[in-house]
C-alpha cells in the first residue's frame, strides 16, 4: 500500500498497534485459561496455556512501551502522542517523563506493573496461581482495552497512543490550505509537525520522572490482595488467603504511600499554591484507596491473630481495589471538570471507565453474596481490653475518614446522578482539614494505646496505668512544642492531633526499644507507626504555622473599602530590581536575571542583617519561569531548605520576561530607546560635582581624552573626550564613561547605560567658558524598571514530614520481611 | 446489646454526621443576582468580558486584580480578586468564581478558569488561582 503522505514512519505505529491488540488478546486468553485451570485442577494443560498467555502479554506490553519510546525519542511527530507531549528541545530525562504525561502512557504504566506482578505470582503463588492470575489477567485485559483504540459499532474503545496526528486532528479544518492543496497536505509534516508541543513546564521536574511509576506500581499492586480475596471466596479457601496476601498488601501500602508523598513533595517543590497538600480531588483520589488498604491490612492482622473480623478483612480488601478503579474513573473521565485543577479531561472514555468499576464491583458483591452464609465468623464478643478490638476500631475510623473524602470528592458525581446542583465547600481546605483532623486524632491515639494492649485479653489496671502515664508525658511534651512553633494559636482539634501524634511516637518508641531487647519481630509496626506520627507532626506544624513573609503592607489607593475586606491576605509583594525590601528577618533584593533557555531565573538575594548592621547570613534563591509560547508564563518556585524550616519563594509576575524571549529582534534605533526613559534632564557640572536622581547620585570624577571609541578608529583630527562618572544607586556603585567626540566639525556623543540603576548618561556638551560640561541624564520611569511580584512563605519543620515518610517505609519493609519469614516457617 | 452492635451504631452516627457536615458546608452554584441576595459565599460560573478593562498593575498594587465577568444568566458584574492576576487570564473561556458580593463588587477568594488549549480545539486545560495560601 502506497502512503501518499511524505516522511511518515508508519512501522513503529503499526507494530505498536499490533502489540496493543496482542496485549488485550493474550491477557483475555490467560484469564479464560486460568479460569478453567481453577475449575479443573486436575488438568494441568489449562494452567500451562494460561502461563503462556500471561508471558505473551508481558512481551506485548514491553513491545508497546518500546514502540512508544522509539516514537518519542526519535521525535516522530506524525504521531499524536509524541507531538502532544514531547518536543525536540526536551532534555532526555524529561523525554522519559513525557512518556507518561498523557492518559495512554499512564495506562501503560499500570498494565506494565500489573504484568510484572503477574509474572512474579506465576513464580511465587504456588497453589494460588490459577485463581489469582485469573483475576489479575481479567484486570490486565480491561486495562488493555483502554489502550486498543479500535472502533467497534461506531464508537471507539480506548485511546491508542499510536494514533497519527492527522487522524487525531482534522488538519484540513485547522489549516485551510490543506483542504485545497492536496500536495501540501500530503507533505504536512514539513509544515505543521516539525516540532512537538513539549511538556508542561510544571511537569519538567525530576520528581515527575519517578513519581508516576511509583504511584502506578502502588495502584497496580492493589489488585493482588483483591485477587487473593476473590480466590479465597471462589475456592472456598476462606481463611487461607489472608496469610499470603498480607505481604502483598503491605507492599502496596508502602509503594502507594511513597507515591502519594512523592506527589506532595513535587507539588511543594514546583507548584505555585504554596504547600504540599491542597485536598484537590485528584490528590484525594490517590489517598482514598490507600486509607482503606491500611484499614484492611490491620484487620487482616487481627484475623490472623485472633480469627475475629474475617468478613471485615475481606470486604475492606475488596473495596480497596474497587476504589482504585473508582479513583481512576474520577480523575480520567472528566467528571471533576469544574472542581479540580489537574484532572484529565474526558477522552471519550466515561462509560468505559464506569464499566471497569462496575465489573469488579459486581464480581466482588456477587461472590460475597453467594458465599455469605459459609463465611467464617465468631459469635464470641471481643474483649474490650484486647488489642484486636481497638485495631478494628482504628481500621473503621480510617474507613470513615475515607468515606468523608469519597463523599466530598464525588460531589460532581452526585450532581450527575441525582441532578442536584451542589458545589464543593467554599473553603474546601478548611473543611477537609477540620473533618479529617478529627479522624486523625482518633487514629493517632489508637496507634498509641493499642500498643499497651495484648491480643485476646489484657490486665486492665496495668493497661490504664501505662496509657495514662504516656498520655500525660505526651501532653507535657506537646506544650512547649506548640508554644515555640506557634501552633498553640491553631484550632483545638489540631492541638489534639499533636498530642495524639506525640503519644503514638512515644508508645511505639517503647515497643521499638523492647523489640531491640529481643522481640525483634515487633519492630516493623513500631517503626511504621513512629513514621506515621512524625508525618502528622510535620504536616501539622508546617501547614499550620507556615507564615507568609512577603506580606505586603504598603497599602495602595484602591479605596478604603478594598483594604477593609477582612482577612485580606496581601501575600504578593513587588520588588524593584536592586531595591532591597525588608520582610521579616530577611532583607530581600531582586538582583538580576539569568537565562538558560527555556528557563528564566530571577535571582533573589536574601540577607539576614543583625543589629550591628553585619550580614550574618546570605543566600540566593532562583525561582524561575518559562515564557512558553503555547502555555503562557509558567513559574516554578525555589526553596531554601534549612534543617528545621524551609523558605519558599515564588515569582508570580514580572516585566523582565516576555513570551518568546530570546527571539526578539536585536537593535532598536536610538529614538525608540529614548522612549523608555523619562524626559532627559541636562546638568551643567564641573569635576567633583554631584547630580542627584531618584535612586542615588552621580559624581563627575574626571574628564580626559580617550584614544578609542568602540570600533571607530580615531585619526589625528578627531577629538574624543570621556567623562568618568561614578554612579551610586541603591547602595551599589557603578562606573560609566560617556564620550563626546568631534569629527569633521560635527559633534557626536556616545551614551552609556547603567542598566541596573535604570540610567542612561550622555556627554552632550563641552562648555569651556564655564569650565563645565553638560551631562544629560535619562532616568527610567518607575514602571519601566524591572520588577518581580513574588510571594515568600516560611514552612517550619516540614522535614518531619519527609523523614517520617522514610521511617514509615522502612517500618513497612521490616513488616514485609517478618510476614515473609512467617510464610516460610509456617 | 453486644459491643459490636454499639460500635456499629456509633459508626453509622458518625457517617451520618459526615454527610450532614458535607451537605451543610457545601455551597451552591448561582448568579450575581443570587449573590446580591445572600451573605454567604457561593460559586458563580461565567465568562470574562474581554471588551472591558482588566486591571492589574503590579507597580501600584501587587494584590489587586479586577475584571468584569458575565454570569451564565447574562448579568455582568465587576469582580475584585485579592492577589496577582492568574497567568493567561485573558485567554480563559470559562471562569468559576468563589466569593461574595460587597456592595456592587463581587469579591472573589478563588478563581478557577478553563483555557482553550491553543493547539487543539477539542481539548481544554484548567488552571486556577487562589487568593489565600492553603492553611489550616
Amino acid at each position: 500500500m502506497d502512503n501518499p503522505f511524505k516522511g511518515e514512519h508508519l512501522l513503529p505505529g503499526h507494530l505498536g498497534q499490533f502489540f496493543t491488540i496482542l496485549a488485550f488478546g493474550s491477557s483475555l486468553f490467560a484469564a479464560i485459561s486460568y479460569y478453567f485451570a481453577t475449575n479443573n485442577p486436575t488438568d494441568t494443560s489449562w494452567k500451562r496455556v494460561g502461563r503462556m498467555g500471561a508471558r505473551i502479554n508481558m512481551i506485548a506490553v514491553v513491545g508497546i512501551g518500546a514502540c512508544l519510546y522509539y516514537i518519542i525519542i526519535n521525535h516522530l511527530f506524525e504521531y499524536y502522542y509524541a507531538w502532544e507531549h514531547s518536543s525536540r528541545a526536551l532534555p532526555t530525562h524529561y523525554i522519559i517523563s513525557s512518556f507518561w504525561d498523557g492518559q495512554e502512557g499512564s495506562f501503560w504504566l499500570w498494565t506494565f506493573w500489573q504484568g510484572v506482578l503477574s509474572n512474579i505470582l506465576i513464580w511465587k503463588a504456588k497453589s494460588w496461581e490459577s485463581p489469582v492470575l485469573a483475576v489479575i489477567s481479567l484486570s490486565q485485559a480491561i486495562v488493555a482495552t483502554m489502550l486498543v483504540g479500535v472502533e467497534i459499532l461506531g464508537s471507539r474503545i480506548g485511546t491508542s497512543p499510536f494514533i497519527l496526528l492527522r487522524e487525531a486532528i482534522d488538519l484540513k479544518k485547522e489549516v485551510p490550505i490543506f483542504a485545497t492543496n492536496a500536495e501540501m497536505y500530503h507533505s504536512y509534516l514539513t509544515y505543521v509537525a516539525k516540532d512537538g508541543n513539549g511538556m508542561n513546564p510544571l511537569l519538567q521536574n525530576y520528581w515527575m520522572v519517578i513519581h508516576p511509576p511509583t504511584l502506578f506500581l502502588g495502584f497496580a499492586s492493589m489488585v493482588v490482595p483483591f485477587a487473593y480475596a476473590i480466590a479465597g471466596l471462589w475456592q472456598k479457601r476462606y481463611t487461607e488467603w489472608i496469610k499470603p496476601a498480607l505481604s502483598y498488601s503491605l507492599f502496596a501500602m508502602m509503594v502507594l504511600g511513597t507515591g502519594i508523598i512523592m506527589g506532595a513533595f513535587w507539588a511543594y517543590e514546583s507548584l505555585s499554591f504554596g504547600g504540599f497538600w491542597a485536598w484537590d480531588p485528584v490528590e484525594n483520589a490517590s489517598i482514598i484507596p490507600w486509607l482503606i488498604l491500611v484499614g484492611a491490612v490491620h484487620v487482616m492482622i487481627v484475623y490472623k491473630n485472633t480469627k475475629h473480623s474475617y468478613i471485615t478483612a475481606t470486604i475492606l480488601t475488596l473495596t480497596s481495589f474497587v476504589l482504585v478503579l473508582y479513583a481512576s474513573f474520577l480523575t480520567r473521565s472528566g467528571v471533576l471538570g469544574d472542581t479540580s485543577v489537574h484532572a484529565f479531561t474526558d477522552a471519550g472514555m466515561f462509560w468505559h471507565l464506569v464499566a471497569d468499576v462496575v465489573i469488579f464491583l459486581v464480581l466482588a458483591v456477587v461472590l460475597l453474596v453467594i458465599r455469605w452464609k459459609e463465611l467464617p465468623r465468631t459469635n464470641k464478643d471481643e474483649e474490650t481490653y484486647s488489642r484486636e478490638f481497638w485495631m478494628f476500631v482504628g481500621a473503621i475510623f480510617l474507613c470513615l475518614s475515607c468515606f468523608h473524602l469519597v463523599v466530598v470528592s464525588s460531589i460532581p458525581v452526585w450532581n450527575l446522578m441525582f441532578g442536584t446542583k451542589l458545589a464543593p465547600p467554599t473553603d474546601p481546605v478548611k473543611h477537609y482539614n477540620i473533618v479529617q483532623a478529627s479522624f486523625a486524632v482518633v487514629v493517632t491515639l489508637l496507634t498509641g494505646f493499642t500498643q499497651f494492649l495484648k491480643y485476646k485479653k489484657t490486665d486492665s489496671a496495668k493497661f490504664f496505668i501505662s496509657t495514662v502515664v504516656y498520655l500525660v508525658v505526651a501532653a507535657l511534651i506537646t506544650l512547649p512544642i506548640i508554644y515555640f512553633t506557634g501552633a498553640n494559636k491553631l484550632q483545638f482539634v489540631f492541638i489534639l492531633i499533636m498530642v495524639g501524634a506525640i503519644y503514638s511516637v512515644l508508645a511505639n518508641g517503647k515497643v521499638l526499644i523492647d523489640s531491640l531487647k529481643g522481640k525483634f519481630k515487633l519492630a516493623g509496626s513500631a517503626v511504621a507507626h513512629i513514621g506515621f506520627g512524625l508525618i502528622m507532626i510535620g504536616a501539622l506544624i508546617s501547614a499550620g504555622t507556615s507564615k507568609v513573609i512577603s506580606e505586603n503592607t504598603s497599602g495602595q489607593d484602591f479605596g478604603a473599602d478594598f483594604v477593609k475586606v477582612k482577612n485580606n491576605p496581601r501575600e504578593n509583594i513587588i520588588l524593584y530590581k536592586n531595591a532591597p525590601v525588608v520582610m521579616g528577618k530577611y532583607t530581600v533584593t531582586y538582583v538580576g536575571d539569568s537565562i538558560a533557555a527555556p528557563n528564566h531565573y530571577f535571582k533573589v538575594n536574601y540577607k539576614i542583617i543583625d543589629a550591628a548592621g553585619k550580614v550574618t547570613e546570605e543566600f540566593l534563591l532562583k525561582p524561575n519561569a518559562q515564557a512558553n509560547a503555547k502555555m503562557g508564563l509558567i513559574a516554578t518556585p525555589d526553596t531554601k531548605h534549612y534543617l528545621f524550616s524551609d523558605l519558599y519563594t515564588h515569582v508570580n509576575m514580572s516585566n523582565a520576561i516576555a513570551v518568546g524571549e530570546g527571539t526578539e529582534a536585536a537593535g532598536h534605533d536610538e529614538a525608540d530607546d529614548d522612549k523608555k526613559y523619562e524626559a532627559p534632564i541636562p546638568y551643567e557640572v564641573a569635576v567633583g560635582d554631584t547630580i542627584r536622581f531618584r535612586d542615588g547620585y552621580v559624581v563627575l570624577s574626571s574628564i580626559g581624552k580617550v584614544d578609542k571609541v568602540q570600533d571607530i578608529t580615531l585619526n589625528d583630527k578627531d577629538v574624543a573626550i570621556g567623562a568618568k562618572l561614578h554612579v551610586v544607586a541603591n547602595s551599589k556603585t557603578y562606573d560609566a564613561e560617556p564620550i563626546y567626540m568631534i569629527r569633521n566639525n560635527n559633534a557626536f556623543d556616545f551614551a552609556r547605560k547603567v542598566e541596573d540603576a535604570g540610567l542612561k548618561l550622555r556627554f552632550t556638551k563641552v562648555l569651556p567658558q564655564k569650565g563645565k560640561v553638560e551631562i544629560t541624564l535619562y532616568q527610567q520611569p518607575e514602571s519601566a524598571k524591572k520588577w518581580i511580584v513574588m510571594r515568600a512563605i516560611q514552612f517550619p519543620d516540614i522535614n518531619f514530614l519527609w523523614s517520617g515518610t522514610i521511617i514509615m517505609v522502612i517500618g513497612i519493609l521490616l513488616s514485609i520481611f517478618r510476614r515473609n519469614k512467617e510464610l516460610k516457617t509456617a | 446489646m453486644k459491643k459490636s452492635s454499639i460500635f456499629g451504631l456509633v459508626v453509622i452516627a458518625i457517617a451520618i454526621a459526615v454527610i450532614i457536615s458535607v451537605y451543610s458546608n457545601s455551597s451552591t452554584y448561582g448568579s450575581f443576582k443570587d449573590a446580591s441576595n445572600t451573605n454567604s459565599e457561593l460559586h458563580i460560573v461565567g465568562h470574562l468580558n474581554k471588551n472591558k478593562q482588566l486591571l492589574y498593575d503590579a507597580t501600584k498594587d501587587a494584590n489587586y486584580f479586577s475584571f468584569y465577568m458575565k454570569d451564565n444568566k447574562g448579568e455582568e458584574c465587576k469582580v475584585v480578586f485579592t492577589g496577582a492576576k492568574p497567568q493567561d487570564f485573558e485567554r480563559s473561556e470559562q471562569i468559576v468564581l468563589t466569593g461574595q458580593m460587597k456592595g456592587n463588587e463581587f469579591h472573589a477568594t478563588h478563581i478557577l478558569m478553563k483555557c482553550p488549549s491553543k493547539y487543539t480545539q477539542d481539548k481544554v486545560e484548567i488552571t486556577e488561582a487562589r487568593a489565600k495560601q492553603a492553611s489550616i
